[in-house]
């Protein structure tokens, strides 16, 4: 009994891996079709929903039962919390793509493509993020996520910098509103998907090691 | 919730203690400690010296032959093991539940009743009070209070395990030592003892020994997992099952033994 469950383990982690990996290319491809104002694109994403939840409530719903079924401990216990919070992180990191994607609709008819602060930067940086933990979690090894909190910190001052520039924009240009409150917006969502990203390496820190740690 | 062991007083302290049945070593240089007003659970593999252990505790092992024991077992910072010291006193304040119950074949008034009226108590309202206090601390008053009179054996297997904890209480004892004492009773009557534990430990020491690696982790507050007749690992209840320090132990609380 004890093996097939770990041979259930082995088979969840490799499902959680291609979820979280199918949610951080919602988000990196919502930001290429806003890059590209491309908006058959950024649909492509958005038609990704239903996938993202649909690989959301499958996996929590198997990570609930292996719990019930096997009332696992240790390093199991701790592998399975763990991947129910990549999966629900994942599930958010997805959606923020999806909503980067309903922005580019507005932002597609602005002639002032192209202009997109430091936006393209920040969301290259999350994306890193998000790769270095998926890997961490994949090979349970903690070498990519060890400077996850400095990353963490550069994508923070990231999005305020962004915020004051959109903010002079503004003032400047009323005509400019519209986009810049989507920047601001966009920004916002990307700062949140780094958070999740730190809250993966979290768990996975505890995952294992066993002791729990607060990034940044 | 975390306790560290120096805020718990100790009440039974193994020091190196090792024991031989025969020629075999069944126990090799185990030291732990059994803090008062906590209950502390032994676990491992079959034959890994749990019982062993737990019957060093209160002298059950005088009881085998061939058994030899050397180190030193403190009860109140005392050898129990002291020429001076009376196996049956320390029988008395380190009471033993079994895994099977076994109840004697007589009434449920004179299975709780027995230990005090060996012990000198001849007033019968003393003994019934006894009777009483001691079943409902065991849990068992209501269920039987109407038929106190009638025969232990036609109790349900729960009950008589719950009026064997109940007789063992009634002589006042400081520890309560039980081997195994749910496996051979249903989850409800399981949880029922696992209940009792919980109220027992307000009181007094409690040790168990289990296989049921859930059972532990709900009703211990320290864990010892033993193998090979060695304290491989010994920790708070949480640290053994949440991060457990030797691989050893994380095989065998994962079912990645053997
Ligand atoms: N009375 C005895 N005479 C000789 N050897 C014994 C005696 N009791 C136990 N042993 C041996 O000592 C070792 C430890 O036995 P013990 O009963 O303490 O194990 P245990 O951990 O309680 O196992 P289980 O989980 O099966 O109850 C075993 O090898 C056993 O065969
Ligand atoms: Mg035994």
């Amino acid at each position: 009994m004890a093996d097939k469950f770990h041979d259930e383990i082995l088979n969840l982690k490799c499902d959680v891996v291609n979820m979280a990996r199918f949610g951080r290319t919602m988000l990196n491809d919502s930001m290429i079709a806003l890059q590209l104002q491309d908006l058959e694109m950024a649909r492509g994403v958005k038609g990704r929903k239903v996938t993202l939840q649909e690989q959301h409530d499958s996996l929590e719903d198997r990570i609930f039962t292996m719990i019930a079924l096997y009332q696992p401990v240790a390093r199991d216990l701790r592998t399975l919390v763990c991947s129910l919070m990549i999966v629900q992180s994942s599930e958010r990191i997805g959606r923020y793509g999806k909503d980067i994607a309903n922005a580019t609709r507005h932002l597609a008819d602005t002639d002032t493509t192209g202009n997109f602060i430091s936006i393209p930067h920040m969301s290259e940086l999350v994306v890193g993020m998000i790769d270095d933990a998926t890997l961490a979690y994949e090979q349970e090894n903690l070498n990519t996520i060890e400077d996850m909190s400095k990353r963490d910190d550069v994508v923070d001052s990231l999005r305020t910098s962004i915020f004051r520039e959109c903010l002079t924009y503004m003032m400047e240009d009323p005509r400019t509103i519209t986009r810049c409150t989507h920047y601001v917006m966009i920004s916002r969502f990307l700062e949140r998907s780094g958070d999740h990203a730190c809250k993966m390496a979290e768990k996975i820190h505890y995952m294992v090691t066993g002791e729990r740690t607060e990034i940044k | 919730m975390v306790i560290h062991m120096t805020e718990c007083k100790e009440i039974i302290q193994v020091d190196h203690v090792n024991l031989w049945y025969g020629d075999s070593l069944a126990l090799r240089d185990v030291t732990i400690g059994m803090p008062d007003r906590q209950v502390t659970a032994l676990i491992g593999p079959s034959g890994c010296g749990k019982s062993t252990l737990i019957r060093c505790l209160n002298r059950m092992n005088d009881l085998v032959d061939t058994c030899r024991i050397q180190g030193t077992v403190n009860f109140h910072s005392k050898n129990i093991y002291a020429s001076d010291v009376d196996p049956v006193d320390i029988r008395r304040k380190i009471g033993m539940v079994f895994q099977r119950p076994n109840p004697f074949p007589k009434s449920i008034y004179e299975n709780v009743s027995y230990g005090p009226r060996v012990h000198g108590i001849k007033e019968r309202k003393q003994l019934d009070a006894i009777v009483e206090k001691s079943l409902k601390r065991a849990a068992l008053w209501d269920e039987v209070k109407d038929r106190l009179h009638d025969s232990a054996m036609g109790l349900s297997g729960g009950q008589q395990q719950r009026l064997c904890i109940a007789r063992t209480l009634a002589v006042e004892p400081e520890v309560i030592l039980m081997d195994e004492p749910c496996s051979a009773l249903d989850p409800i009557a399981t949880a029922k003892i696992e209940n009792l534990i919980e109220e027992l430990k307000t009181e007094y020491c409690v040790v168990i020994v289990t296989h049921n690696m859930q059972q532990a982790s709900r009703v211990s507050d320290y864990t010892g997992f033993m193998y090979m007749g060695e304290l491989a690992e010994f920790g708070t209840t949480r640290q053994i099952f949440e991060a457990p320090r030797e691989t050893l132990t994380e095989n065998y609380i994962t079912g990645r033994f053997g």
